[in-house]
């Protein structure tokens, strides 16, 4: 597809850069909005029970205090905002009710921060406080059966029979832990009212999502909502759906008359947003003596909030990356006295592909066999659940061209075997696989002369969509890049869906490229002077008035399974060095290797950057993160950034990403299969198995520890 | 009577007043000023997206230093210059080096931690005309960025290492008419902020207000605002005080005064062994040591400290004056117990007076911490020994994260001192580590590992000082 004459494919800087480095780039807070006033934000300090009474004498005293909202005075207001799942949500100002800590339970307004903070501190409250229950194993948490609806069960075969026959049987449990996304922005939300028109000013991956939602969460018509988040300082799942506080912040505004503005702390960002949820796994995998998979039977646990049914059922992907003849899966609930969790980067497949990943490995050791050539063994030539074929499928090209560059061949497999001085040496590998989803989107182009604007409510978050929008465009109007012109985030513009499910490229730009063709066609009609021209792209399979629905602010998508015509992944592979110290058990990662095909890659340096973004999210996530949860209390204790590790500079390995060309015709027009999560997807499992390579260790609980390695 | 508060802001004079003392440098940047290119990720000073420079006057020149906004409250900047990422591109609109590198090498994903990358970076490179890879390392250790895994921002900082023009614009005239010479009050909204510039004053102040709370670097002190929202009626600030700012050598030793910023402290205590060094490269990150202090890290009674283990392994002293007169203490006697220090009232940390090594004395320092940088330690052991023809002659050893307070080790000294320095030896020490601490579980370690990791820290004491050839050093960064 890319000639000499294409820009798509072709690496070039982003064109936001300059705007970044100066400073001049708007994040919805930096937005002017004369005349604020401050909103801070009073939450729970108990986890489950009903707030008695609030003592608000001391907190009206302070200097600059202009109001206090409690469920007393705005509960009606606002109704919770729609959830993103089956069951209820939590809800906050709307009662006295009290479903987790660090709950919103008020918001003080003041002339000043430190006022409004300060005040907020000073906000005594009386609770009737129940034992909550924290986790799994928590006394009080129930378990359920994840109900069918948003999910599939894959099943094919007798897996128990077979599992029961095979010759060499891997049966394991594992567990991920709960994880917060801790975007480097915090959450943040300004609100401004003209008249009945409503203005809100906050980072988000779907501003028409929420304009929908906190339109009917206030009872308000839709159109006289406008919401603007040209730059979202990172999301990874945190910033898609409509949370509590914004809708608090609008009615505040209302009550006062004068714009308000909230940046909720760190801290409070662990509580008032979504995380993902800890996770367990009883993981079956039966193959026979050479080492094909006969049998494999996965059944999830995840944790949710008492009244949400939250889940991600990540055994959607891990039952078909293989080729098994007897395939079973369950996923289960367990609800505690939690807030509800939600996307972050690779929902469903991080935490699921860990146990399929680690018990490849140690299926691999069981059968005395190399690990990459027990992928290769069980490669699936076509989706083993429904036979469809694949759009396209390169995992072994992964590999093989990982492998080389990391120079897999001189691995000693013997467990312990290779050392450098105090240090045990490891390699581990793993592969990660994700479903190329698309969306429906419109766009709007407006050429004049040799300049082109376009306009899309998407949002960058970061993944480079102004620069392959504006690559895009100026490929199919044949104009240089620079003079292009891309606005996003704003909903004055046609709808984009959720950027999220590394569904946004795909969905952006063939939107765009749908709007550049009827520029296209007028120019041929010979038209001249200012073309302009709005179009929406609808993907194969889904009815035209899926657009409707993403207008309105809800999810309509093409998921990479559950296609009529093929099942659509994209494929990678992970090779990891871990080096473990004999005496003090330090872990270290000096050094990766991952190969991707993705379909078409638009720009690979915005690419480059995202796959290995997302596989430093999966060290990060295989050796530090964790949000410890206080058992008693059902209490995060690291909610902040010195004691939440994400990985610093230091930490970050010697990377080698490689981009295996693939072209693929059947995935959608443009061959775009997304590649913002598959970078974080099985290097957990990477790590763990170069970790058992190392010492002889077999680590089935995230984040591996020091104390696993002493 | 208040003054108002005077510095010089990407190259204006402000003069400011009626805000509260606390108020942060990060708040008044975004909401007051509209310079909203420094960002907030934190406002604990752990994520660096509020990195500024500050410049001071030394001497008839400008001396930058990056620091976190978000902890640094406004007054204290009085008779400084600040420079935000605004003020970066040149009079043309060029972007800076630092700025062109980053867009080029794609050092941006989200951007939100870019100003900070790029006023880290500037400051680096405006101090540093050839910086060496460890020191690009260093200068941004203290920003965390979410989206990029770091690489390219390194690629843009060696790209931007290679250009000419790299001075931060400075104008010393501007920032010589609002030096003070005499102590700065700052009073709003009923709290009261004082600088004092004479060690008198100092003292003179503090008895007056006897309940004001000590703010030196504000890294500790910052926070107790930031993150828990107390209330500081009285502040005094004694980053201007001359006396505590300097340090000496002197017959005695090497005299650190209390205000000395680890930044300053670090050559000249680099040199009683490498060890310490690279302890201090690991020690929060570059722009909390350019703000905090040798006698903050000491006057908070920290447990988990960085500088006292190795302080009181090395014998130091600890000087203590009020209005009464001064009074000297050996460092391990003023941490009495969890929290709990020999400071009476009136009486601040005046300086450090650490003792010159004795040839022949050994001394290292480990910092153990679950991630590399930026990381409070988890456990944190000193080890001074003087060995004379293999036996260790006197022995003093000093672990911090192993007690409620940093705390020496006697039963492992007395297993030590006259003995040979061999393996049966190290073995009994070893041994008498367990009656010397009980440590505690938490977040950062649990106690059985942070017991392994002491032992295991005298061993390597032991490998290091007997078979210098032996590769013991946790290597730095992927080469
Ligand atoms: C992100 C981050 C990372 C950190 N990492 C580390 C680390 O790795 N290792 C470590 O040891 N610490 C670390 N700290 C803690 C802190 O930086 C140090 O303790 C620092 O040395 C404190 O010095 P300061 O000047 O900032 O103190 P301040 O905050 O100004 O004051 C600290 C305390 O000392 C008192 N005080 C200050 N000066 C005097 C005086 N002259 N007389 C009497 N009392 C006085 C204050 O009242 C206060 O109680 C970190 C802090 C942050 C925010
Ligand atoms: S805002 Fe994070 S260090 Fe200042
Ligand atoms: S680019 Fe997003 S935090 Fe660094």
């Amino acid at each position: 597809m890319a000639d000499d004459t294409s820009i798509i494919g072709k690496a070039r800087p982003r064109i936001d850069g300059p705007a970044k480095v100066t400073g001049a780039a708007r994040y919805p807070s930096d937005e002017p909005a004369p005349g604020a006033v401050w909103a801070f934000l009073v939450t729970s300090a108990i986890a489950r029970g009903k707030v008695k009474s609030f003592d608000l004498d001391e907190a009206k005293a302070v200097p600059g205090v202009l109001d206090i909202l409690t469920h007393w005075n705005v509960g009606g207001d606002a109704k919770p905002p729609a959830p993103t799942s089956k069951g209820k949500p939590t809800t906050t100002l709307e009662s006295d009710r009290i479903w987790h800590d660090g709950q919103i339970i008020a918001v003080v307004v003041a002339e000043t921060y430190e006022a409004a903070r300060e005040a907020a501190n000073r906000v005594h409250v009386d609770y009737d406080e129940e034992k909550p229950s924290a986790t799994f194993g928590s006394p009080g948490a129930q378990e359920e059966k994840r109900e069918p609806g948003d999910h599939e069960d894959p099943k094919i075969g007798d897996p128990e029979k077979a599992f029961g026959a095979a010759p060499v049987k891997i049966d394991q449990r594992y567990e991920t832990p709960t994880q917060h996304h801790n975007p480097m922005e915090l959450f943040t939300t300004t609100c401004f009212w003209q008249g009945d028109k409503l203005t809100i000013y906050e980072p988000s991956q779907f501003v028409y999502g929420l304009k929908n939602n906190v339109a009917k969460q206030l009872g308000i018509d839709p159109a006289k909502v406008t919401v603007v988040s040209r730059f979202t300082g990172g999301a990874f799942g945190s910033k898609g759906g409509t949370t509590a506080r914004t809708a608090w912040i609008a009615v505040a505004a209302r009550r006062l008359k004068r714009p308000v503005k909230l940046v909720a702390t760190r801290d409070q960002g662990f509580t008032i947003a979504t995380y993902r949820a800890e996770t367990r796994h009883r993981l079956r995998l039966g193959a026979d003596a050479n080492g094909r998979l006969t049998a494999l039977i996965h059944e999830g646990w995840e944790l949710t909030s008492r009244p949400s049914q939250y889940n991600v059922s990540g055994t959607e992907s891990t039952a078909r990356i293989y080729a098994c003849p007897n395939v079973e899966t369950a996923v289960n609930l367990v609800h505690a006295d939690r807030n509800t969790p939600g996307f972050m980067r690779a929902p469903p497949d991080t935490p699921y592909m860990f146990p399929l990943e680690s018990a490849m490995d140690e299926l691999a050791y069981a059968l005395k066999m190399d690990p990459v050539e027990l992928r290769r063994l069980n490669d699936a030539p076509k989706d083993p659940i429904n036979g469809l074929p694949w759009s396209s499928r390169s995992l072994m090209k992964c590999y093989d061209a990982a492998a080389e560059r990391f120079g897999w061949k001189q691995r000693n497999p013997v467990p312990g075997a290779m050392r450098d001085g105090d240090w045990k040496i490891g390699w581990g590998c793993a592969t990660a696989a994700y479903p190329s989803n698309i969306a429906p989107c419109g766009a709007t182009v407006r050429l004049d002369g040799d300049k082109a604007s376009i306009g899309l409510a998407g949002q960058d978050l970061g993944t480079g969509a102004y620069t392959v929008i504006a690559m895009t465009a100026a490929q199919a109007l044949k104009l240089p890049v620079e003079n292009v012109s891309v606005e996003l985030g704003h909903t004055d513009l046609p709808a984009a869906s959720l950027a999220a499910g590394s569904s946004h490229t795909a969905s952006i730009c063939h939107a765009v490229a749908a709007a550049c063709d009827k520029v296209n066609a007028k120019r041929a009609q010979g038209e001249t002077g200012v073309i302009e021209e709005t179009a929406a792209n609808v993907p194969n399979g889904l009815p035209d008035s899926a657009m409707d629905k993403i207008n309105h602010g809800q999810m309509a998508i093409s998921r990479g399974f559950g296609r009529k015509d093929c099942t659509a992944y994209a494929f990678g592979a992970h090779f990891i060095e871990v080096r473990v110290h004999g005496r003090t058990g330090e872990i270290r990662t000096p050094r990766m290797v991952s190969a991707f095909a993705s379909g078409t890659i638009i720009n690979p340096l915005t690419a480059y950057s995202q796959y290995m973004g997302g596989m430093i999210w999966g060290i990060s996530a295989a050796l530090f993160e964790k949000t410890e949860i206080d058992l008693r209390a059902a209490r995060y204790t690291n909610d902040n950034l010195a004691d939440y590790l994400i990985p610093v500079n230091a930490d970050a390995p010697e990377i080698d990403v490689l981009l295996v060309p693939e072209e693929d015709n059947a995935v959608n027009p443009m061959g775009i299969k997304g590649i913002g999560e598959i970078g974080i997807v099985g290097v957990n499992a990477a790590v763990a198995n170069a970790v058992f390579h190392a010492t002889g260790r077999r680590i089935r609980r995230l984040p591996i520890r020091i104390e696993d390695m002493v | 009577m208040t003054e108002s508060i005077r510095f010089i802001l990407n190259g204006e004079l402000r003069e400011v007043s009626g805000l509260p003392p606390s108020m942060t440098l990060l708040q008044y940047l975004r909401e007051r000023a509209h310079l909203t290119g420094t960002k907030e990720g934190c406002a604990e000073g752990d994520c660096g997206a509020c990195t500024v420079a500050i410049g001071r006057l030394n001497n008839g020149k400008v001396d930058y230093q990056s620091i976190n906004a978000c902890i640094a409250f406004l007054p204290t900047l009085d008779g400084r210059e600040v420079v935000t990422v605004e003020h970066l591109k040149s009079k043309t609109g060029q972007l800076n080096p630092v700025q062109d590198a980053m867009v080029k090498c794609h050092g941006s994903q989200c951007g939100f931690c870019t100003p900070g990358f790029v006023m880290a970076l500037s400051t680096l490179m405006h101090n540093c005309k050839d910086a060496k890879d460890d020191d690009i390392q260093d200068a941004i250790a203290g920003n965390l960025c979410r989206c990029t895994g770091y690489r390219p921002i390194l690629d843009a900082a060696r790209l931007a290492n290679k250009s000419k023009d790299r001075e931060l614009p400075s104008d010393v005239n501007a920032l010589e008419k609002i030096q003070r010479k005499k102590m700065f009050a700052y009073e709003a909204g009923g709290a009261k902020f004082f600088a004092p510039v004479t060690g008198e004053e100092l003292v003179e102040v503090y008895a007056q207000y006897p309940n004001a709370t000590m703010l030196a670097g504000g890294t500790d002190v910052g926070l107790w605002v930031t993150k828990f929202h107390m209330d500081l009626p009285v502040i005094i600030y004694t980053g201007n005080v001359e006396g505590l700012r300097s340090i000496r050598e002197t017959a005695e030793g090497l005299e650190i005064g209390a205000a000395v910023s680890y930044t300053d402290a670090f050559e000249a205590l680099a040199a009683y062994d490498g060890s310490m060094l690279d302890m201090f490269k690991r020690f929060a990150s570059v722009h909390i040591r350019n703000a905090g202090t040798v006698g903050g890290n000491i006057a908070n009674g920290s447990p988990i400290g960085d500088g006292p283990p190795p302080l009181i392994a090395l014998n130091a002293k600890l000087v203590l004056r009020s209005k009464a007169g001064a009074r000297t203490l050996n460092l391990e006697d003023f941490f009495l117990a969890y929290k709990k220090q020999d400071r009476k009232q009136g009486e601040i940390v005046e300086k450090i007076i650490v003792p010159k090594k004795p040839a022949g004395v050994q001394f290292r320092v480990y910092k153990i911490s679950k991630r590399f940088d930026q990381d409070i330690s988890a456990v944190c052991g000193a080890f001074a020994a003087d060995i004379q023809n293999g036996k260790v002659v006197e022995a003093r050893i000093a672990f911090g994260g192993m007690a409620g307070t940093p705390k020496r080790a006697t039963h492992a000294e007395n297993a030590l001192k006259g003995q040979p320095w061999n393996e049966a030896t190290l073995q009994k020490a070893v041994a008498a580590l367990d009656k010397d601490y009980a440590p505690m579980t938490d977040m950062r370690a649990s106690a059985k590992y942070r017991a392994d990791v002491a032992r295991n820290l005298l061993k390597r004491f032991f490998i290091e000082t007997t078979e210098p050839d032996v590769e013991t050093q946790v290597y730095r960064y992927a080469e």
